[in-house]
């Protein structure tokens, strides 16, 4: 965190300069760990070993907090007599389909509920339980059966306990190359640090998310948290650190591909085309819990998508939204462009032939577009893939031989626009524009606005039905300045929300209404821009305000800056302890209150239980804090949501050096491959070929795919050239010299980087054998005032079933001394790469759920 | 680097625009023409690669002080500073002694005001901002040896030009240049009385001018310069008188030679005493005293001893007088102008490596000497629990380079 | 003439994260070029040492000895916001103390001892620690410095005209830290100005206001040894009985009488890069001049002699 988010990191060091204990988990020493108290230097890809170990002990020593593990969770609820465990199936949950290479979920359900509606997950790409592809609405929650006592064989913490009982520290030892008093001690402090008068957090990035199982590595902190009464609690919780200033803000308001703002689900294809809307909201809309409110805000979207246009008559035009029939996540465009599969291709503020995974092959891809727009800052090098590339400077691919027409738009910075970040505790925080952008130099927002006014006029005339979406769309903001810049705030009123008689700001998402009376963007924003005060712009310091600070900037969902934290009193309402006092029910005033706008329906008693029959919000009880949630409880066991299981298996990378030492099945049984000829794996482990680990990681110095840092003197010249971190032992066991130079190599490609010999990459000793981990920072290609190879050059195309999110955390290559990189890539030159082929092969999956070679790509 | 990514980038070090970006920051105004700062260093990466273990703590054996930025033109100063200043002293002992208006006299005062232009010229030019020489002469400021060798030089250059007069009036009254030692046509009175008392005025500001850039080296964080600081000037004000008599030696004038002659083989003598001072001196500390016995500054100074001797031996030769002088004079002149080169080289890889700095400091010859702080050396230095305050340690510490 | 100031810096390595803010933040507000782009090998340090156009700069040691309390149990009510009290503009109340003053009690840490296997652990240590001008109470650059250009401002820091300074380089051999240095395509002679600039307009300087963990902490001298003073006895209740202050003070540091940029470190002061009992030349000079004295007598003397000594020359007027 020191090393990615140094600024972030300063409440860190106050905290730690509080009495808290900082313990950091990573593959290699770095500028956190040594500030941290205790650095667990485990091995790249074991970390739901390492967290499944601590949820162990948690149970087995008797340490989690009974009280709200009880009556905050769904662990006292009872699963369908139907579900197997990977205790019964080695490494597998009941409902896989050997075929099809997925789950399906009928055996994960609750007893005596039909379907569940998670509050969150991309569940409708994949038509999954709750969906509502099949049948409407999810199961009535009020049938469910629970057994308070926690000891029925079926009730969600037996199944748990049995589920994570091979996690012994033991075997955490093995698996993860820690001695076991490291991993105990870990396991003693987070013990003692939590209950009714201490909580823990945890802080997390990409080294947790990009691995073919990386939603399940977030799911057991999840249960670890719950069991430990961490959440919605002061001082709790688990923080996503974000890697750029606003990517929390592209995920509530998307620029992903199967959501709509707010966390909406994208229509899919199979809604039939009359009464669309009305089985949309039947589908995805849940009878229990928050999200039985859903109508109001899809119908708000529309009237802010299609203003005047969206009446009640026409469905407020909700036939012309998009919809999606399958997973268009980054990699699947990608390969389907390198196929010929894609026209166009919007590159903004992005880097990807340096950032993403596997460059050569986005590089292939662009070369079949007919056109590409890069709006960014300067030329980088997915501007220029047709100019500097290694298979150009071989002469593989020639220049001329392209036919992409490349479009270039220069970016205006954040300092020359308007506009707001969302950062990881979802706080909005304004920017004000402090200097005109330069020549040419545009703002995001006019551009697309520009765009859509550009594509709106091409288009009036049109009598094409599948035009009407351009032409109806709302698209009128007011510009100001020599620019003709759009005016921000508007943006942000309409994704706050108004009334659309008057135009009254709305004060919260309380306001909206599903009878075309309201408008608003984003429904999680709602009351951003409450009272027409820019609220996100508001800049009350700390000195003046208490300790929780709500006058800076704005969160959502209604400036709550803790969510769920009527968690943060027990279930009579009264805070668990006076240290951790934070929201608590007044008895007086028959209301919640507390330092923090509480995140529950604000005069709904303790003592409240649904009636007989109770719909919607009516069957949130007053003790079920997760009110997103169809049973308001915090979920140890996923009835639905994920893809991969209801709790969180340890499965090796794709590409590992050792064995799976829990189950037979090898890898995440439900991942995504692309088995092409030019995305070669290596073998499942042992692969003679690439002994060592490589994980990749970022600098301080540098920021992300180098865009911003690697043309600028003052940042470049701190870290000015690629290299690759190697512990001593490495370097002798392949002649590296601390300086010279070095070639890592996989089946997918080599680079060349500067060997950089240091203690603070540790072996480890995993499964009776000697493991090194190669550390490669991402940020370097081969343009700029520092230039290197580009690490992820050497990352294949594999991908997590839930979120499609690429492995280049945890992966197998080989090392050695000197400058021995040809520039070969698989894409250009596969054949002579992967030679010479391995003599055995080694399998991912239980050999009875081996098929044969599917039309990709293709799930696992 | 990529052609078009290279005629992207500018050349100012900054990445600012002036179109865009104003530059008006403090050091907005420093020129960088290129990467490379100073040439004549190593880079911190060929030191780094060259840092050996065993040679204790230091940060990747980097240097703790910034190399002397001087380059040739410094020694080169300090010889014909010390050639000219003695040349005075000794041109205005002689006239004191009765000499007055002789052949030696001349030349040693020729000298005296040749050696101050050279001398002002080759200081001049070796400033970063030549321009700006006159800024030396904004303040008189005793505690910087500069300061002071500044003023000393520029009275000298007066005193000394003044003291030729009679001679460039004779050129100017139709002698010619060539015959400027040979004149034998009288000056008015007054003006040779004007420049007998310049003769003076040269010898006075002679005797600090030989002396002082011993002095300016010593007061230098430089190790051993610093450690030398009692020898240093002694020994330059030799050397310069050494090379004093030399050049009469190989250039001898008609009358006086005997007597230029005699002072340059004193000096001698008094100069091997001070080079063995110099050493005793700086072998307190055996680190300090390393790049006067090794390395390249080693091999100059030992060469120029070695020459300073041969000149001395070469007196007794069985070969004719003149053979002789000229020999010994040459040897002489080229190993007092060696022994500067060398001094300055030597300070140069002193300033390189680290541990001479803390070896020095440690054995309490920092601020140690000069502060009352108890009585074992070096106490009140920060001292860890398992390091002594002299710096030997019981527990391992600090970075591996 | 404004009242005189006696301003500095205390940066607390103990603190330091490495992130190099402080580094870009002053080449950025002094616009400084860069020193070239070089691979050292040298841990996370590309910039090596403190130079003419590297006013600030981050050392990362990397020893295999642990941080000595790094595990242990906290005290923390007595650490509280003070000891991070943020950079404090001239006089002004600190602008954005985090969490400032106005902790209730509840809301403040008591320690959690962790296990003996603390200690054990952490076999390795990586030290960091943002290096700049001391500032000395008694400048060898400012002593030496031939043209008046250095000079001492009313915030008792140590100031390089450039538009006086002539590039003699004197002041390059008279540092004992090596901070000053001369660029040779520039020709003058250059260091940290203690953001001159900056201080005359009420503000805190770049590096200092860019520290995101106050490792690095401006304000008045005197307040900043009380708080280094505190933060010392913290440290070593907490087990680091390594940290002491490097140049807080006459006492400590005689050979400059004292630092007006002062470090907390936690090695010797070697580990780092700086001298352990730095001393400004100037202070040893006397006897020097003394010795040259000597010297040049004994020479007049010589040439007195050889000019008197019997002669066969016959003066002839």
């Amino acid at each position: 965190m020191a090393e990615c988010h140094p600024v972030g990191f300063r409440w860190v060091m106050e905290a730690k300069n509080r009495g808290a204990t900082i313990i950091h988990v990573d593959p290699r020493f770095t500028r956190t760990s040594a500030v941290a108290d205790l650095h667990v230097p485990l091995r790249a890809g074991s970390d739901i070993a390492f967290l499944g170990g601590l949820v162990r002990y948690v149970i087995e020593n008797d340490r989690w907090f009974h009280d709200y593990v009880v009556n905050y969770t769904n662990a006292a609820t009872i699963i369908d007599e139907s579900f197997r465990d990977t205790e019964d199936l080695e490494g597998l949950f009941s409902g896989f389909d050997t075929e099809k290479g997925k789950y399906s979920w009928e055996t994960w359900s609750y007893e005596g509920v039909s379907g569940i509606v998670p509050a969150a997950g991309h569940k409708h790409v994949y038509g999954e339980k709750g969906s509502g592809m099949s049948e409407p609405g999810g199961g009535d929650m009020t049938q469910r059966h629970t057994d308070p006592t926690l000891q029925h064989p079926r009730c969600v913490f037996q199944l748990l306990k049995r589920h994570f009982s091979r996690y012994t520290p033991e075997m955490v030892s093995e698996l993860c190359g820690i001695p076991q008093d490291l991993f105990l001690q870990v396991a003693e402090t987070l013990c003692r640090n939590s209950g009714r008068d201490r909580t823990g957090a945890f802080c997390y990035a990409v080294g947790w998310t990009q691995h073919t199982v990386g939603v399940q590595y977030i799911r057991t902190a999840a249960i670890l948290q719950l069991l430990l009464g961490n959440m919605g609690r002061p001082g709790g919780g688990i923080m996503a650190l974000r890697g750029h200033t606003s990517i929390q803000g592209s995920t509530d308001i998307p620029t992903l591909f199967d959501l709509l703002p707010g966390y909406l689900p994208m229509p899919h294809a199979s809604l039939p085309d009359e009464g669309a809307l009305k089985e949309y909201i039947e589908r995805n809309g849940s009878p229990t819990g928050w999200w039985s409110e859903m109508h109001k805000y899809i119908v708000s979207l529309c009237k802010a998508y299609f203003g005047a246009a969206a009446t009640r008559e026409n469905d407020y035009l909700f036939d012309l939204m998009p919809r999606i029939s399958a997973g268009l996540s980054h990699m699947a465009t990608v390969a389907k462009m390198a196929d010929g599969g894609v026209k166009g291709y919007f590159v903004m503020g992005e880097n990807p032939t340096v950032g993403s995974m596997h460059g050569a092959l986005h590089r292939a891809g662009m070369r079949k577009l007919d056109w590409l727009v890069v709006r960014d800052f300067t030329l980088i090098e997915t501007a220029e893939f047709w100019r500097v590339a290694p298979e150009i400077t071989r002469g593989e691919v020639k220049t001329e031989d392209i036919q992409t027409e490349v479009f270039f738009f220069p970016a205006a910075t954040h300092t020359e626009k308007d506009g707001s970040f969302t950062n990881t505790q979802r706080l909005l925080q304004w920017h004000h524009k402090a200097v005109e952008p330069p020549e040419d130099c545009r703002s995001d927002l006019q551009f697309t606005y520009d765009l859509g006014r550009r594509l709106q006029k091409l288009y009036e005339g049109s009598r094409e039905e599948r035009d009407r979406a351009i032409q109806a769309l709302n698209w009128d903001y007011p510009v100001h300045g020599p620019l003709r810049e759009p005016d921000a705030e508007a943006v942000l009123k309409e994704i706050s929300g108004y009334t659309v008689a008057d135009g009254r700001p709305v004060s919260g998402f309380g306001e909206l209404k599903d009878d075309g009376t309201t408008a608003s963007g984003c429904w999680i924003y709602s009351g951003c821009y409450a009272n027409g005060v820019n609220q996100p712009a508001r800049r009350k310091p700390t000195t003046e305000q208490h300790w929780v600070a709500p006058e800076w900037g704005w969160s959502w969902p209604s400036n709550r800056r803790i969510l769920y934290n009527r968690a943060s009193a027990d279930p009579d309402g009264r805070p668990w302890s006076e240290r951790k006092r934070y929201v608590w029910w007044d008895e007086e005033k028959k209301r919640w209150t507390g330092y923090d706008v509480p995140d529950f329906i604000v005069d709904r008693p303790p003592s409240y239980r649904p009636p007989e029959n109770a719909q919607g919000i009516a069957t949130i009880a007053g003790n079920d804090p997760f009110i997103m949630q169809a049973d308001g409880k915090g979920w140890l066991f996923a009835p639905s949501g994920l893809l991969d299981g209801p709790f969180p298996t340890h499965y090796e990378p794709q590409e590992s050096v050792v064995e799976n030492a829990l189950y037979s099945q090898q890898c995440n049984p439900a991942r995504i491959e692309w088995r092409r000829r030019d995305n070669p794996y290596h073998l499942a482990f042992g692969d003679p070929r690439f002994p060592y680990v490589v994980t990749t990681y970022r600098l301080t110095e540098h920021h992300t795919a180098g865009g911003m840092s690697r043309w600028l003197s003052w940042l470049a010249e701190l870290q000015p050239a690629m290299f690759c971190e190697v512990s001593p032992e490495l370097a002798a066991e392949k002649g590296l010299e601390n300086g010279k130079w070095a070639t890592i190599s996989t089946a997918r490609g080599e680079i060349e980087a500067r060997v950089l010999v240091t203690r603070r990459m540790k072996p480890l000793r995993v499964r009776g054998r000697m493991v090194h981990t190669i550390g490669l920072p991402y940020h370097f290609s081969y343009l700029g005032r520092v230039t290197g190879d580009p690490a992820n050059e050497l990352i294949s195309f594999v991908a997590d079933p839930n979120v499609a999110i690429q492995e280049s955390k945890a992966l197998t290559a080989n090392i050695r001394a000197g400058r021995h990189s040809f520039g070969r890539r698989s894409v250009t030159d596969g054949i002579e790469l992967r030679l010479p082929q391995p003599q055995r092969d080694v399998p991912r999956d239980l050999p009875r759920i081996r098929t044969r070679e599917p039309a990709e790509p293709r799930r696992r | 680097m990529d052609p078009l990514n290279q005629a992207e980038a500018r050349h100012d070090g900054r990445n600012i625009d002036p179109d865009i970006g104003l530059l008006a920051a403090e050091g907005s105004t420093q020129k960088a023409r290129d990467a490379t700062v100073h040439p004549a260093r190593a880079t911190y990466e060929e030191i780094a690669a060259a840092a050996r273990e065993e040679e204790g703590t230091s940060y990747y054996g980097l240097p703790v002080l910034c190399e002397p930025v001087w380059n040739w033109m410094i020694p080169a100063y300090f010889f014909t500073g010390g050639l000219a200043g003695a040349c005075a002293v000794l041109g205005g002992a002689v006239q004191a002694m009765g000499g007055r208006g002789t052949d030696l006299v001349r030349r040693c005062r020729l000298v005296a005001a040749g050696g101050s232009i050279v001398s002002a010229g080759l200081l001049i030019a070796d400033l970063g901002r030549p321009s700006r020489f006159v800024n030396m002469l904004r303040v008189f400021r005793p505690s910087s040896p500069m300061n002071m060798g500044t003023w000393v030089l520029s009275g000298f250059g007066a005193c000394s030009a003044a003291s030729i007069l009679p001679e460039v009036l004779a050129v100017r009254r139709g002698g010619r240049a060539g015959r400027l030692l040979a004149t034998r046509r009288r000056s008015p009175r007054w003006i040779a009385l004007a420049a007998d008392r310049a003769g003076y005025g040269a010898a006075a500001f002679g005797l600090p001018l030989v002396g002082y850039t011993g002095v300016l080296l010593a007061n230098t964080a430089v190790p051993v310069w610093q450690q030398t600081r009692h020898t240093l000037p002694v020994l330059f004000a030799f050397s310069g008188a050494v090379s004093a008599g030399a050049l009469f030696d190989v250039w001898p004038p008609r009358r006086g030679s005997g007597i230029a002659h005699r002072f340059g083989l004193l000096a001698r003598g008094a100069e091997v005493a001070a080079s063995a001072a110099l050493d005793r001196e700086a072998s307190t500390v055996p680190r300090v005293a390393r790049p006067l016995r090794h390395g390249v500054s080693g091999a100059m100074l030992n060469t120029a001893r070695a020459m300073l001797v041969g000149s001395l031996l070469s007196e007794i030769l069985p070969l004719p007088r003149r053979a002789k002088r000229i020999a010994s004079g040459t040897l002489a002149l080229v190993g007092t102008a060696l022994l500067r080169f060398g001094i300055v080289q030597a300070g140069r890889a002193s300033a390189r490596d680290p541990h001479a700095t803390f070896e020095m400091q440690r054995a309490g010859r920092g601020a140690g000497e000069v502060v009352r702080r108890g009585d074992e050396p070096g106490a009140g230095m920060p001292a860890l629990h398992g390091v002594g305050a002299t710096g030997e340690e019981s527990v391992q510490h600090g970075a591996t380079p | 003439m404004p009242e005189l100031r006696q301003m500095g810096f205390f940066t607390d390595t103990t603190l330091c994260i490495g992130c190099k803010a402080c580094e870009v933040a002053c080449k950025q507000w002094n616009q400084l070029p860069d020193d070239g782009f070089s691979f050292t090998g040298m841990s996370y340090d590309n910039t090596g040492h403190l130079g003419a156009s590297t006013w600030r700069h981050v050392a990362f040691v990397e020893r295999e000895t642990p941080l000595p309390g790094q595990g242990s149990p906290r005290d923390g009510a007595q650490a509280g916001a003070g000891a991070f009290a943020e950079l404090r503009p001239l006089g002004q109340p600190p602008p954005t103390s985090l969490l400032g003053g106005n902790i209730a009690p509840s809301h403040i840490e008591s320690p959690v001892p962790l296990g003996p296997t603390a200690r054990a652990l952490s076999k390795f240590s990586w030290l960091m620690m943002s290096d700049v001008c001391k500032h000395c109470e008694r400048a060898g650059c400012l002593e030496a410095c031939p043209t008046g250009a250095i000079m001492r401002t009313e915030f008792g820091s140590v100031y390089v005209q450039p538009d006086v300074c002539n590039g003699c380089g004197y002041c390059v051999s008279a540092c004992p830290f090596g901070v000053i240095d001369r660029r040779e395509d520039d020709g003058r002679a250059w260091k940290c100005t203690l953001c001159y600039d900056r201080l005359k307009g009420g503000m805190v300087p770049a590096c200092a206001q860019a520290c995101p963990t106050a490792s690095i902490q401006f304000g008045e001298i005197d307040d900043l040894r009380a708080r280094a003073a505190e933060r010392v006895t913290q440290l070593r209740s907490r087990g680091v009985e390594d940290a002491y202050l490097y140049g807080e003070s006459a006492a400590s540091q005689p050979g400059t009488e004292g630092l007006h940029a002062f470090f907390l470190l936690a090695d010797k002061p070697e580990t780092y890069n700086l001298p352990p009992d730095p001393v400004v030349p100037t202070t040893k000079i006397v006897k020097s001049w003394g010795a040259m004295a000597a010297g040049v007598l004994s020479l007049a003397a010589l040439a007195l002699a050889a000019a008197a000594a019997p002669s066969r020359t016959r003066w002839t007027l």
